[in-house]
């Protein structure tokens, strides 16, 4: 029965692919996984202002899979968050500071003390880590940055 | 013996059962003797307010599973008996369904604090759902979010607000990962004018939600190009809990969205209010609640905003960035944006912070056509990780300049406007008394607002002329006018529309009150220092009255003007405008006019107008001295 219901509701958000992709349990995520250009337009398509579509009331109802009762499930908060923040997350990795790098890097549990190796190994690697636009490409491009340091390669678990 | 017993057990759950309905009589009993119902906290939690006409109340909150009684939405006595009786239920939680201890969290807690419940006779539950939730959100305080006007979008003319829920582990720099609640419509309507009118009677209904902050900021900062205020709240940590437990009450919930009254940050209001028994915010916005002044209704209030961070949309960095750029390097900075010029050849030889300052320019201007929709490059994704690339390849840190935030947007002139004025037209004095209740025209004072916006809405004045007559002079229910410069950079549209009635002559001779419909679109120009603009707008026009041949006019015409602020409390603007009604009955009406504002308070003003202008054949000059007044 629960299977069923997220068929339904992952249905709902996403009326042809995500079934045919058989994404597993995440409406966001199912978008995220395939390639395209990413959930968070998905959401924003539907958020303006003062309108929400139903997609939002899904989301905050807690039947998208990635959520609970509105709040992002911790196992997908940073796919998520670099999916979200793509450009921005670029643009700081550039100049090797901003609000999203520091964002990214609470959400890595990156210390104090490897902040700066992480946002100039984030800045010496941008190009790397942004060789292509799909978020799982991006995750697996930032993973081997940090495996390739050894100051920061204990952090490739949080990826 | 084993009779007994057998008897004994058989009856034990009722007697249980009887022994809980003597306890909630007991509660019930003595609610009614501390008249809880009536209680200011009982009121906000069910949203009750008084009716139109008669003495009673409702909730403004419209799904029936809100309510506890078939009554509940208009007796809250009624509806706290019966959220009583509801605690007492002993449905277990599953994903779908929560006992109603849980679903009514805040009313628990309240009415627990109260009564004191018997923890024996009337057992708190756990309720995981929320206790997860809860835990996720980690709250350390609340910020409210103010979104500022939007002139092309219907429902965000007015700016909207949201509030932030700021966790523990959080700081200024990674707020982006705080959750935002969002108070609003539910519909996928596209159509603005639907939108709303369907608003204005109620027919959407209104949710909260809650979502992460980075989504909004992305979609006010980059696609919609909208700054935003952050206010954050300092609420005590049990002030902080009702808030949290009652927003957690209104997640399933609806009401019927209204506009003007019931929109977003009314009910955004009714949310915080309960913090505290005494904060009483939703009273004064009866009748129509601005998002900007929901805002000042908390400013106003003694120590509840700690502190206020502005955060600049994409589009004002990128206006403060050109600042920085001399006139060579913004042109270097268009060409790489445009992908006109290879970024190695163009910087070379650059010190490196001049360099980096043209790139970062550029990547956020390319950023801003993606995300606006232009596409005059090939391949923009392409382009912008190119000019990230060569960025990144400069070792110097960032060159984003410190954005000047300017007035806070609670603290401009008040959205209420009276004017009190004298004048003469040709050689006849008279005396002007006007009012709007909202907004802001363009010759207002600007601190607080969008420069260049102006939304004012039923604009009515009278005029007494010496000899004797009163007349209402003009009506108007909505002038919205849009005056924003072009540069290398930007190249927005200027429209204005407007309609309602005001008087004009016709041939006849009589002045009568002409319906009129005007609507028009062009552009503007500042100069360097952004103190003045010039303005060119084409305009067509229509007008109604039985005086006129045939009943009516249709017209078109042209509006030209420059507006400067010649010092910090002065503004001038003077125009040119003319149209040439050519269906219906024709006129060729002519206007010159020189209009001056003087700044004297935050909610005061002196103007001064002087116009000349031809109407059927007819030429008089007018010159008007007002004070205006902001409440």
């Amino acid at each position: 029965m629960k299977k069923l219901l997220l068929v339904i509701s992952v249905a709902a958000l996403f009326p042809t692919a995500a079934i045919a992709q058989n994404v597993g349990n995440c409406g966001w995520g199912s978008k995220l996984f395939d390639g395209q250009s990413g959930v968070a337009p998905q959401v924003l398509a539907v958020t303006t202002n003062d309108v929400l579509g139903n997609q939002t009331f899904a989301i905050s109802s807690g039947t998208s899979g990635c959520t609970q009762d509105g709040t992002v499930k911790s196992n997908w908060k940073t796919a998520l968050f670099i999916d979200g923040n793509k450009d921005a997350l670029a643009r700081d990795m550039s100049v090797g500071s901003g609000e999203a790098l520091d964002s990214l890097a609470l959400l890595m549990g990156v210390e104090a003390q490897d902040r700066d190796a992480f946002n100039r190994a984030a800045k010496s690697n941008m190009g790397r880590i942004f060789a292509k636009d799909a978020t799982p490409e991006i995750m697996t491009a930032l993973r081997q940055v940090l495996a390739d340091n050894a100051q920061l390669a204990r952090y490739t678990i949080a990826l | 013996m084993h009779f007994l017993l057998i008897v004994a057990a058989l009856l034990a759950p009722l007697a249980a059962l009887g022994a809980e309905e003597a306890y909630l009589a007991q509660l019930v009993a003595r609610a009614r003797e501390l008249r809880l119902a009536e209680r200011p906290e009982w009121r906000k939690l069910l949203h009750y307010e008084p009716d139109l006409i008669g003495g009673g109340l409702h909730g403004l909150l419209d799904n029936r599973d809100f309510y506890n009684s078939p009554q509940g939405k208009t007796r809250p006595q009624a509806e706290l008996e019966a959220t009583l009786a509801s605690f007492f239920s002993d449905v277990e939680e599953t994903p779908r369904l929560q006992n109603p201890q849980c679903a009514f969290i805040a009313r628990r807690a309240w009415l627990d604090e109260e009564l004191e419940f018997d923890p024996v006779r009337l057992p708190l539950r756990d309720c995981p759902r929320f206790r997860e939730w809860h835990a996720a959100l980690n709250a350390q305080h609340l910020t409210l979010v103010f979104a500022s006007a939007y002139l092309n979008n219907p429902s965000s003319m007015y700016g909207h607000t949201l509030l932030r829920i700021d966790a523990r582990d959080q700081d200024e720099r990674t707020r982006l990962l705080a959750y935002a609640v969002n108070s609003a419509a539910t519909t996928d309507e596209k159509n603005g004018l639907a939108f709303a009118i369907q608003g204005l009677i109620g027919g959407y209904p209104g949710t909260f939600s809650i979502l992460p902050y980075y989504l909004k900021v992305r979609e006010y900062s980059d696609l919609e190009n909208r700054d935003l205020w952050e206010y954050e709240l300092s609420l005590r940590p049990d002030e902080l809990e009702r808030v949290l437990r009652h927003l957690w009450e209104l997640l399933p919930a609806y009401y019927q969205y209204y506009f003007f009254d019931e929109n977003c940050s009314y009910h955004l209001l009714g949310l915080l209010q309960v913090a505290r028994p005494d904060l009483q915010l939703t009273a004064p916005f009866r009748w129509w609640a601005l998002p900007i002044d929901t805002v000042r209704a908390i400013a106003a209030q003694p120590g509840l905003v700690a502190r206020t961070v502005y955060r600049p949309a994409n589009a004002t960095i990128i206006g403060a960035r050109l600042g920085t750029l001399s006139e060579e390097e913004r042109g270097i900075a268009n060409n790489l944006s445009l992908g006109r010029i290879p970024s190695g050849d163009a910087l070379r030889g650059r010190p490196g912070p001049r360099a980096a300052a043209i790139l970062e320019t550029s990547y956020d201007y390319v950023n801003y056509r993606r995300a606006t929709g232009k596409p005059d490059v090939p391949d923009p994704a392409r382009l912008a990780r190119e000019l990230l690339v060569a960025r990144s390849e400069l070792n110097v840190g960032s060159q984003a300049p410190a954005v000047d935030a300017g007035t806070r947007p609670d603290q401009g002139h008040a959205t209420s406007r009276i004017a009190l004025g004298a004048g003469r037209r040709d050689s006849q004095s008279f005396q002007e008394l006007s009012f709007h209740p909202t907004y802001h025209e363009v010759m207002d004072p600007e601190a607080g607002y969008v420069r260049g916006a102006q939304i004012e809405f039923f604009d009515t004045a009278l005029r007494h002329y010496a000899d004797g007559k009163t007349r209402l002079e003009r009506f108007v229910p909505a002038d919205i006018l849009s005056l924003s410069p072009r540069g290398d950079f930007f190249q927005p549209r200027s429209w204005r529309v407007a309609g309602g009635w005001h008087r004009s002559f016709v041939r006849n001779g009589s002045e009568p009150l002409v319906a009129f419909l005007d609507g028009g679109a062009g552009a503007a120009w500042s100069d360097r220092g952004g103190r003045s603009l010039f303005y060119a707008l084409a305009e067509t026009a229509l007008r109604a009255n039985r005086e006129l041949d045939g009943g009516y006019g249709v017209g078109a015409g042209a509006r030209v003007g420059a507006m400067a602020d010649l010092a910090p409390r002065w503004r001038a603007n003077a125009y040119v405008a003319g149209v040439n009604y050519f269906v219906g009955e024709s006129d060729q009406p002519r206007a010159i006019g020189l209009q001056q504002r003087f700044t004297l308070g935050r909610d005061s003003a002196l103007r001064f107008d002087l116009e000349r202008r031809r109407e059927a054949g007819r030429q008089f000059a007018s010159g008007m001295l007002s004070l205006q007044l902001y409440f």
